[in-house]
């Protein structure tokens, strides 16, 4: 019974408390919907997250991009409003912290991967698009990594904008099922 | 029910067995190995968008053109420009390295300006009769060189003091050149514009007569290893073969090795005779050899505004009397010749003279000054480069600001220029302009390597493109004038005779550069031993034990103009007699052209 | 995991042409000036050196010798040699002895890429390698209050306790690939991209290219009678052709021992 009592009480520590532990949260610093910019504004994803001339990834779009519209309020929601108010008018880049971070060491081209590899922004990123709120950015405290990463967990479910993984084993096995050269120089710095 | 120690550790062993069950200890696992690589304190290289902007290296008179990588605006690496035709692509170890000359620890952060405006206005008013004000200008030839001028004549007892000019103010011709003899120049390392050196290298045959081998002399076609001092001697005897059998004793050479170097040059020629500091001897076989319009010409004078005509002419230290300058500006703000400070010192008034160095460290003038002013340094400075002594033609480049200065640093000519009461105005601009309206010479912009006729730009385009990388050649033929005066008669630099107080003689055994330097050249003298660092020397070991130094040591070095510390390295391939120094400021400070020292141990 | 897209292109395309980079160093022409030396430094974030550093602790990952015929006074001759990474091709030491396999031949380039992130400071690499062309992370780097603006940021900068060594300037092939990915090529051209000392070199002493493309100009050095590689009779197969008209260089280098009998023992 004790051992049971033992293992039960391990079972609910580590999988309910420790998660909740290790990781930080904290949210965006703007309430910010892909859905209404993508319906309402139109935009696609590499409107604003765009690739530059010599093909390097802007990544988060910075305060010009988005003051380039959002000079005045331009719908009449709290968060529009604050974001103006905190940010735009002050001239403050929001500090956003992005779900996909790579440790230092990764060397990422996104180019390579939409142009040649033809990947869309859904297979890595899941549907960013049509999301209505930005979920809170969650690191693990001791490593310092992206809780994102890990991807679609078996308790993750899908409808809460779950993404494939971005640990070095998800890219090595992709690379692996294209036949595509997956040696160290490929990736790392 | 009670609990028992056994409950309690079947309890704990269940615990065990779940937790091995759940995430919790794999990861901690994983991330104690992640955190125990990702020390705090490794800094994160910062991301932007990577861009490039040109510039020219304002770290020595070759002005190297500079194509900066900059990273969101900051430049975090340099290489050169391939294509120009001044520098051919080909900045040196200093010139990769300064983008991080602003963050040197020994950087001036701020200095007393007001104090030092006051003091300089005390000095000015109390200034008697045989009294100066000079400005002592140690990169000459720039746009704030003749602001200092104008500034010196617009006082009424205004000075322009201005180390001596290479060769007389002569320009090389190394395109022409068919036979180099260099009496222990630093021909491949570190003279002239090396870009143009290395360029026109396989053009013509390099004689190095030195007496130790150096890098000039280990990749030369022909190393004629002469004795210490001897090289006025060999000068000599080239111009007059009568004197062959004195310098071949002299020198260490045969009569026949002498003679069959003569008989090259006259043959050989166009030929062209170089030494390390201006010898007397060596100018007047160049004139001998025909050299005047061939490999050393007068090159045209950069065009400066009219309204600048009215300037202070240029004068060297040792012409104004000593203890008659009561106010000292001394412009070390970009890297030039270095004079030592005991022949500046004798110049000023005994009674509280008032020195004011403008400055980016305290390494250099620093030390001796009252006042010293922080300035921007390159990168973050503006000023036009003069032509570098390889360069025949006339040549106009900017070095522009890849980023700003830090806030409270001073313009040393719009200090001065107060302190005369004049307006210094926006002298490279109207140095431009006037350029621009002599309607000469040719562009190369740096961005697209084009060069195009100056006639076909317009001014404000002329503008713009020097501010953006560029520079502007004027490659109008250069007529055949006599040989000017100046570079036949009595010269400022004299060899210093042999005496038993100071018997080594010194040799520069690195590129001169009286500048702090970026803290990653200690890669060449730290972290290698490919170099020396500066404010070392190297002795031969029976020189070393003579003066009384055992091994590689902390050392006296000693010369008329004064005293200050060394490191000692024994080196056997020094020849006995001589002492190969590498150059920081306290070195300079003592050592001018050919000087004789002696070294104690500390 | 994510699946193959369906318009991907077909697996023989995928195959690249594989490249085996390496140099030929003119030692005729290198002058010990040393710009190699400090463009490498500046472009792999290799940090100024602590207090601490000498010639032996020191990071140089090229680093050039001064060497001399042996003789003194008039009849001395010296040459200038960089050493880096001779990137052996066959048998590689350091690839052999790791025990993290921190480092592994590339196959797509030949660059010995040494992971830093990976390495557990053992140093058994540094003992393998023949080139003394491995260096340890003693302290952590340091840079001046303000000089980490400078750092570039293609090239992760490394903790203490690591080894590193030359990668011949990856993150430059790194940034090369991008830049032909954006043209839509999957292949870099030849001459897109050269390493930092490359570059930098004022005499045009190093150059670089595709061994495997014969015009480039290590292909052709590595064919001329006057080329030679550092203990070949090792059986390593370095990638670095050195090269010198000079009879006396080329017999220093071939020589078991070194021309005045001071033998570095001590490594």
């Amino acid at each position: 019974m004790p051992f049971l009592a033992g293992a039960l009480a391990a079972l609910g520590a580590g999988w309910v408390g420790f998660p909740h532990a290790i990781y930080k949260s904290r949210p965006q610093p703007v309430d910010f919907s892909h859905k209404v910019h993508a319906e309402k504004a139109g935009t696609k994803c590499e409107d604003c997250h765009a690739f530059r001339e010599d093909g390097t990834f802007a990544g988060i779009p910075s305060l010009s991009t988005c003051a380039a519209c959002h000079t005045a309020p331009m719908g009449t929601t709290a968060a529009e409003k604050n974001f103006i108010d905190a940010y735009v008018t002050p001239n403050r880049e929001p500090d956003w912290a992005s779900y996909a971070q790579q440790p230092e060491n990764v060397f990422f081209s996104h180019i390579t991967h939409v142009k040649l590899g033809q990947l869309k922004c859904e297979q890595c990123h899941g549907d960013q698009g049509a999301s209505d709120k930005l979920r809170p950015y969650q690191v693990d405290r001791i490593s310092g990594y992206s809780r994102d990463i890990w991807g679609r967990t078996l308790f993750q479910s899908k409808a809460a904008g779950a993404v494939p993984g971005m640990k070095m084993d998800d890219c090595v096995d992709c690379h692996r099922k294209q036949g595509l050269s997956h040696s160290c120089l490929d990736c790392h710095k | 029910m009670q609990r028992t120690r056994r409950d309690i550790l079947l309890f704990m062993g269940g615990g065990a067995a779940g937790a091995m069950l759940t995430p919790a200890p794999w990861r901690l696992v994983t991330d104690a190995a992640i955190w125990s690589e990702n020390w705090p304190g490794i800094p994160r290289p910062a991301r932007g968008e990577i861009t490039a902007r040109y510039t020219n290296c304002a770290l020595c008179p070759a002005g190297c053109a500079v194509r900066a990588r900059c990273v969101a605006g900051q430049p975090v690496s340099l290489a050169g420009v391939a294509g120009n035709p001044l520098s051919q692509g080909a900045p040196c170890a200093f010139g990769l390295t300064g983008h991080q000359l602003p963050y040197h620890p020994q950087r001036l952060k701020q200095g007393t300006p007001e104090e030092a405006a006051a003091a300089v206005r005390g000095a000015m008013a109390k200034c008697g009769p045989g009294e100066s004000v000079a400005v002592l200008d140690l990169a000459p030839g720039r746009a704030s060189s003749w602001t200092y001028r104008r500034a010196m004549a617009a006082v009424a007892n205004g000075v322009y003091l201005a180390p001596p000019r290479p060769l007389g103010g002569a320009a090389v011709n190394l395109a022409k050149a068919r036979t180099v003899l260099s009496l222990g120049a630093p021909v491949l390392d570190g003279w002239g514009t090396p870009g143009n050196v290395h360029a026109a290298r396989a053009n013509f045959r390099l004689i190095q007569a030195e007496p130790w081998e150096s890098r000039t002399a280990a990749l030369a076609d022909e190393w004629l290893p002469i004795r210490p001092g001897s090289e006025a001697a060999l000068a000599l005897a080239l111009k007059d073969p009568k004197t062959a059998p004195s310098a071949a004793q002299a020198t260490g050479l045969t009569e026949k090795q002498i003679l069959d170097l003569a008989n090259e040059l006259t043959a050989s020629g166009p030929a062209l005779v170089l030494s390390a500091d201006d010898l007397p001897e060596a100018l007047a076989l160049n004139q001998a050899l025909g050299a005047w319009g061939q490999t050393l010409v007068a090159r045209p004078e950069v065009p400066v505004p009219d309204a600048w005509k009215k300037a202070a002419p240029e004068r060297v230290v040792a012409s104004v009397p000593d203890s008659s300058i009561r106010v000292l500006f001394i412009d070390e703000s970009v890297p030039g010749s270095h004079i030592p400070w005991s022949a500046v010192e004798k110049k000023l008034v005994r009674d509280n003279p008032v020195v004011v160095a403008f400055a980016w460290s305290l390494e250099g003038y620093g030390r001796h000054a009252q006042f010293t002013l922080p300035t921007a340094v390159y990168p973050e400075l503006t000023s036009d480069i003069p032509p570098a002594i390889d360069s025949p033609a006339a040549t106009f480049r900017i070095s522009a600001p890849l980023v700003a200065p830090p806030a409270r640093m001073t313009d040393p000519s719009a200090f001065i220029a107060k302190a005369a009461g004049m307006d210094a105005g926006n002298a490279l601009q109207e140095r431009a302009d006037a350029i621009h309206k002599s309607g000469r010479g040719t562009l190369f912009t740096y961005a697209d390597g084009k060069s195009t006729p100056l006639k076909d730009i317009k001014p404000d385009a002329f503008w713009k493109s020097l501010n953006e990388g560029a520079c502007w050649v004027d490659d109008a033929a250069v007529g055949r004038a006599s040989w000017p005066a100046f570079l036949s008669s009595p010269h400022d630099t004299q060899a210093e005779p042999q005496s038993t107080a100071f018997p080594l003689l010194v040799a520069f055994a690195e590129p001169r550069t009286a500048s702090l330097t970026s803290p990653l050249m200690s890669k060449l003298y730290q972290d290698s031993d490919l170099r020396m660092a500066p404010n070392t020397a190297a002795l031969h070991p029976d020189t070393a034990r003579a003066s009384g130094i055992a091994g590689a040591a902390r050392a006296v070095l000693e010369t008329q103009y004064g005293r200050c510390a060394i490191g000692v390295i024994p080196d056997e391939s020094v020849p006995p007699g001589m002492l190969e120094v590498a150059a920081g400021p306290e070195v300079l400070d003592i050592c001018g052209a050919f000087t004789r020292a002696k070294v104690v141990a500390a | 995991m994510i699946a193959p897209n369906s318009k991907s292109q077909p697996s023989r395309e995928r195959q690249r042409a594989v490249s085996r980079y390496g140099m030929s160093i003119d030692l005729d022409r290198c002058t010990g000036c040393g710009a190699c030396m400090v463009a490498c430094a500046v472009e792999n974030n290799v940090p100024p050196a602590h207090e601490g550093a000498t010639a032996r602790k020191g990071i140089t990952w090229i680093r050039v010798f001064k060497v001399d015929n042996g003789e003194e006074g008039a009849a001395r001759r010296s040459v200038f040699v960089p050493v880096l990474c001779q990137q052996c091709g066959e048998d590689t030491p350091c690839v052999h002895v790791c025990p993290q396999q921190a480092v592994e031949v590339d196959p797509a380039t030949g660059i010995v890429g040494q992971m830093p992130e990976r390495c557990l400071g053992c140093r058994y690499c540094m003992a393998a390698c023949p080139y003394h062309a491995r260096f340890f992370n003693w302290w952590d780097p340091q840079w001046p209050a303000g000089m980490e603006k400078t750092l570039n940021p293609d090239v992760a900068p490394r903790m203490r306790g690591v080894v590193e060594k030359c990668n011949f300037c990856h993150g430059r092939w790194h940034a090369a690939k991008e830049r032909a990915a954006a043209a839509g090529k999957s292949e870099i051209e030849a001459g897109a991209y050269v390493p930092a000392c490359v570059e930098s070199c004022p005499t045009g002493a190093i150059r670089f290219g595709d061994l495997k493309d014969a015009a480039s100009e290590p292909a052709v050095a590595a064919k001329d009678a006057h080329s030679f590689r550092l203990l070949e009779k090792l059986g390593t197969e370095p990638k670095i052709y050195y090269h010198s008209k000079r009879d006396w260089v080329r017999q220093v280098a071939a020589a078991p021992k070194p021309p005045n009998g001071k033998e570095n023992a001590r490594g």
